[in-house]
C-alpha cells in the first residue's frame, strides 16, 4: 500500500515536471513586441490586443494576407473577455509586456488612456498619412487629436439609431417612423404619442409591452438630447476635465425629469425590473419583442437577423430644444507608449482602414460599421430585411447631428459612469425623485473630479 | 381493561394520522423548496436545448418546441469556441492544483499540528494573515515574477502557486490533524516510524475526510477561477473554460448565445458533480470534523 502511494506520487511529480518543462519551453516572448534576426533584415512581431468576441477577433483571419504583404512584420492577437479587458491591459503595462495596438474596448475611454499617459503620439509616424486617403472625414480624424497631436486612428464608427418593432407598429395601426433626419414632423412628442398607443402597462408580464426604450448615450449624456449639458463646454478642449458641473441647472433637471417621466409619469417605457425580467441583467429588452421603439447604439443592428420579429430602423426624433440627436461611438486604434515597433504598428493600422479590408471586415465581423466611407455602401447592404437606403439615410443624419460619446472624451470616465449608474438607480427604480438626487450626484461628482483630476 | 386498550390503540391511530398529516405538509414544503432550487437548473437544461429564435421568446417556453441537440456538438465543432481544448486545459489545471494543494498544505499543516516550536503560533498567525491579502494586491507582483521566469502564457502560473501551500487549506488540515491522539504517534515512534512516516503512513490515511474536503474546495476554486487565467494566458490554445465561457458573453454587438452558454455550463458542472458524488460522504464528515464550512 505504502509503496503504491509512493510510486503514484513519484509518477505524478515526474509527469508534472515533464509538463512544466513542456509548457515553459514554448515561445517565451508571447506578449509585447519582439524582434529576431531573420535571413533578410529584422523581423518584428507586434501584438494586437482585443476583446475575445467574434466581431473583434476576426482580425486573426486578416493576418496571413497582411504578413504576406509585409514579410518583416508578424502580428499576434491577444484577447480577453470584455469584463476583464482593462485588468489584463493594466497588468500587461505594469509588467512591461504591453501590447502594441489596441483600443478602448473595455470600460475606460480615450481620455482616460491619454491622461494615464498610456498612448503614443502617432504624429511622427504619420508621414504622408492623410485621413482623406482612407476616406475618413476630417472631423472624425480630429476626435482623437489633442493639441494638434494624433493619438488614435479611427477604425469603426457606430451611431445611435432608433430600432422599431414593425409587428407592434402594424398591430397598433401606426405608420413607420421616417429615416430622414430633416423630416421635422418626427418629433420627441410624436414619438411619445406613438409609444402611448403601443403601451400595455400591465402587471401581467405576458400582456405588458412598452412603447419606447430611450437609451440615448450614457446617463450623463442623455440631457444633451434636450439641449441641456451636464458638463461645462471647456471639457472638450482641456483634456476631458470639466471645470463646472451643471446637474442642478433647471434645464438639466427638466431633461432628467422628462427622461425618467417616460417610465413613471407617462408609463410608456419599461422599468429596470421589467427589462431585467424579460432580458436578463445586461440584455436589451427590445429583443423580447415587447418594446415598440428603442433608441440604441447601432451595434444592435448586427443582431437584426436573429430577432424573432420584423425590425426597422429610423431617425432619432427631432427635438426643438436640442441639436444633438445621435451619440457617435468612433472606435479608434491606439499604439501604446511602450511599443517598441510603432512604425510597424502603424503599418498594421493603415492596412486595417484600407477600403478593401474595411469591406472585408464588415463581412467577417458580422456588421462592424467601417470608418472608411468608401466601404460604407457595403455596410448599408449588410442587413437582411432592412432597406439599405434607409440605413444610409439614418447614418448620414446621425453623423450630421451627432456628438462623440462622452466616455471617449472625458477623463476617468469609468468612475464617473459608475457614480451616475449607482446614484440614479433609485430614480430608475422609482424610489427617489430626480430633483432630490441630482444635487447629491453633483456634490459627489465634484469630489470625485477634484480627487482624480488633481 | 379492554376499553382502555381500545382507547389507547385509537389514540395511536390518531397520533399516526396526525403524524402523517405533518409529514404530508413537510413533504409539500420540501417539494416546493426543491422545485424552487431546481428551477434555475431546469432553465439551464431547457435553454441549452433551444434554438436561437426560441431562446428569445418571452415568456420563455418551459419545454423546447424543437430539441436542438446540435448545440452540444456545436461546442466541439465550432472552431471559434474551442470548447474541447478549454475543457482539457481546465482539467489539467484543476487536477494538478488539487495535487499541489494536498501535498503542500498537508505537509505544512502536519508541522503546525504536531510540533511545538517557540514561535510556532506566531508563524501560524503569519500564515493565516496571508488570507487577508486580496488577490488584486498580489496580482501584479506575481505576474512580474512569472513573466521573469518565462512562464507567461502557459498553464504553469495557474498551477505552481498551489505547490506552495494555501493558508485556508493549511488551517483546515491543521484543525483536523490536531484532533488525532498523541498516543497514536507515540505508538508509531515506539515501532520505529520516522517523522516522515508518521506523516505519510499514519496521518494521511486517517485524514481522508479532511483531504476530500481540501480536494473538493481546491478543485472548485481552480475550476471556476477566471481572473488568473485571463491575466496569464494569451494564446487561445491555452484558455481555460471560464475564459472561453466569459468570451461568449463578451460581445455587446450581437446576441449572447445563451443556448450554447447553457450547454457549456451543463458540461462544465459535470466534473464538480462527479467529484462531489464520489467524495460526498467524506466531504460531509470533513466539514463536521473540522468545523469548517
Amino acid at each position: 500500500m505504502n509503496k503504491k502511494w509512493m510510486s503514484i506520487t513519484v509518477s505524478l511529480v515526474l509527469v508534472f515536471t515533464l509538463l512544466a518543462t513542456a509548457c515553459s519551453n514554448k515561445e517565451k516572448n508571447s506578449g509585447g513586441s519582439t524582434a529576431k534576426e531573420g535571413g533578410k533584415g529584422e523581423q518584428v512581431t507586434i501584438t494586437h490586443y482585443t476583446i475575445d468576441s467574434p466581431d473583434r477577433t476576426f482580425v486573426e483571419k486578416l493576418i496571413p494576407d497582411f504578413e504576406a504583404k509585409h514579410p518583416n512584420i508578424k502580428v499576434k492577437v491577444t484577447k480577453a473577455p470584455y469584463e476583464q479587458f482593462d485588468s489584463k491591459l493594466q497588468s500587461s503595462i505594469a509588467a512591461k509586456n504591453a501590447p502594441d495596438v489596441t483600443s478602448h474596448w473595455g470600460y475606460g475611454g480615450f481620455m482616460e488612456y491619454y491622461n494615464k499617459e498610456m498612448l503614443l503620439d502617432l504624429t511622427p509616424y504619420l508621414d504622408g498619412f492623410s485621413g482623406s486617403d482612407y476616406n475618413i472625414p476630417e472631423d472624425v480624424m480630429n476626435i482623437y487629436k489633442v493639441d494638434g497631436k494624433t493619438y488614435g486612428i479611427p477604425l469603426n464608427s457606430y451611431v445611435t439609431v432608433m430600432l422599431y418593432n414593425k409587428d407592434l407598429f402594424d398591430k397598433a395601426g401606426l405608420s413607420y417612423p421616417p429615416t430622414d433626419y430633416e423630416d421635422k414632423s418626427w418629433t420627441f412628442d410624436k414619438m411619445v404619442e406613438y409609444a402611448q398607443k403601443m403601451t400595455v402597462d400591465s402587471k401581467n408580464l405576458e400582456e405588458a409591452q412598452y412603447g419606447v426604450d430611450f437609451g440615448f448615450g450614457e446617463r450623463d449624456q442623455r440631457p444633451q438630447y434636450f439641449g441641456a449639458h451636464v458638463y461645462s463646454d471647456d471639457t472638450w478642449s482641456n483634456g476631458g476635465k470639466p471645470s463646472e458641473i451643471n446637474l442642478t441647472k433647471l434645464e438639466v433637471v427638466d431633461a432628467y425629469k422628462t427622461i425618467y417621466g417616460l417610465i413613471y409619469d407617462k408609463k410608456i417605457s419599461p422599468t429596470p425590473a421589467f427589462s431585467q425580467t424579460v432580458s436578463g441583467q445586461y440584455g436589451d429588452p427590445f429583443l423580447s419583442g415587447k418594446i415598440g421603439m428603442s433608441v440604441v447604439g447601432s451595434w444592435s443592428l448586427a443582431a437584426a437577423a436573429d430577432f424573432s420579429f420584423n425590425v426597422g430602423v429610423a431617425a432619432v426624433p427631432y427635438n426643438p430644444n436640442g441639436d444633438v440627436r445621435s451619440v457617435l461611438y468612433v472606435d479608434p486604434l491606439f499604439v501604446l507608449k511602450d511599443s517598441k515597433h510603432p512604425k510597424e504598428a502603424m503599418e498594421w493600422i493603415k492596412y486595417l482602414i484600407t477600403t478593401e479590408i474595411q469591406e472585408k471586415s464588415i463581412e467577417l465581423s458580422g456588421g462592424n460599421p467601417p470608418v472608411n466611407q468608401a466601404a460604407a455602401e457595403k455596410y448599408y447592404n449588410n442587413f437582411e430585411g432592412i432597406e439599405p437606403k434607409g440605413i444610409q439615410q439614418v447614418f448620414d443624419g446621425a453623423y450630421k447631428y451627432g456628438f462623440e460619446s462622452y466616455n471617449h472624451l472625458i477623463s476617468n470616465y469609468s468612475q464617473i459612469n459608475e457614480l451616475f449608474i449607482n446614484e440614479l438607480a433609485g430614480v430608475e427604480n422609482g424610489d427617489k425623485q430626480v430633483e432630490n438626487v441630482l444635487p447629491d450626484i453633483e456634490k459627489k461628482l465634484k469630489d470625485l473630479l477634484a480627487r482624480v483630476n488633481k | 381493561m379492554r376499553e382502555a386498550a381500545l382507547k389507547e390503540s385509537a389514540n395511536e391511530v390518531r397520533r399516526m394520522r396526525k403524524w402523517k398529516l405533518s409529514q404530508i405538509i413537510g413533504f409539500v414544503i420540501l417539494l416546493l423548496v426543491t422545485i424552487t432550487m431546481l428551477s434555475p437548473v431546469w432553465f439551464m437544461v431547457t435553454t441549452s436545448l433551444k434554438t436561437t429564435k426560441e431562446m428569445l421568446v418571452f415568456p420563455p417556453t418551459l419545454i423546447p418546441k424543437v430539441f436542438a441537440w446540435g448545440n452540444f456538438s456545436e461546442l466541439f465543432t465550432n472552431t471559434d469556441i474551442k470548447f474541447g481544448q478549454q475543457y482539457r486545459n481546465s482539467l489539467i489545471v484543476s487536477i494538478f492544483t488539487v495535487i499541489g494543494t494536498i501535498i503542500s498544505s498537508s505537509f505544512v499543516a502536519f508541522g503546525f499540528a504536531r510540533y511545538q516550536a517557540r514561535s510556532s503560533s506566531f508563524l501560524f498567525m503569519l500564515v493565516l494573515s496571508t488570507l487577508m491579502l486580496p488577490y488584486p494586491a498580489i496580482m501584479i507582483p506575481q505576474f512580474l515574477l512569472f513573466m521573469n521566469l518565462g512562464l507567461h502564457d502557459s498553464l504553469l502560473p495557474l498551477i505552481l502557486p498551489s505547490f506552495f501551500g494555501s493558508a485556508y487549506m493549511i488551517f483546515l488540515l491543521k484543525q483536523f490533524f490536531s484532533t488525532l491522539p498523541d498516543e497514536l504517534y507515540n505508538a508509531g515512534r515506539i515501532d520505529g516510524c520516522s517523522e516522515f512516516r508518521l506523516y505519510w503512513n499514519l496521518t494521511l490515511p486517517l485524514a481522508g475526510p479532511a483531504l476530500a474536503t481540501v480536494a473538493i474546495f481546491s478543485f472548485i476554486w481552480s475550476w471556476n477561477d477566471l481572473l488568473t487565467p485571463v491575466l496569464y494566458l494569451d494564446s487561445q490554445e491555452n484558455f481555460t473554460l471560464p475564459v472561453g465561457m466569459a468570451a461568449m458573453l463578451s460581445s455587446k454587438f450581437r446576441l449572447a448565445p445563451w443556448n450554447l452558454l447553457m450547454a457549456a455550463s451543463i458540461l462544465s458542472v459535470l466534473p464538480i458533480m462527479l467529484l462531489f458524488a464520489v467524495a460526498q460522504k467524506r466531504f460531509v464528515e470533513g466539514i463536521v470534523l473540522t468545523g469548517i464550512k
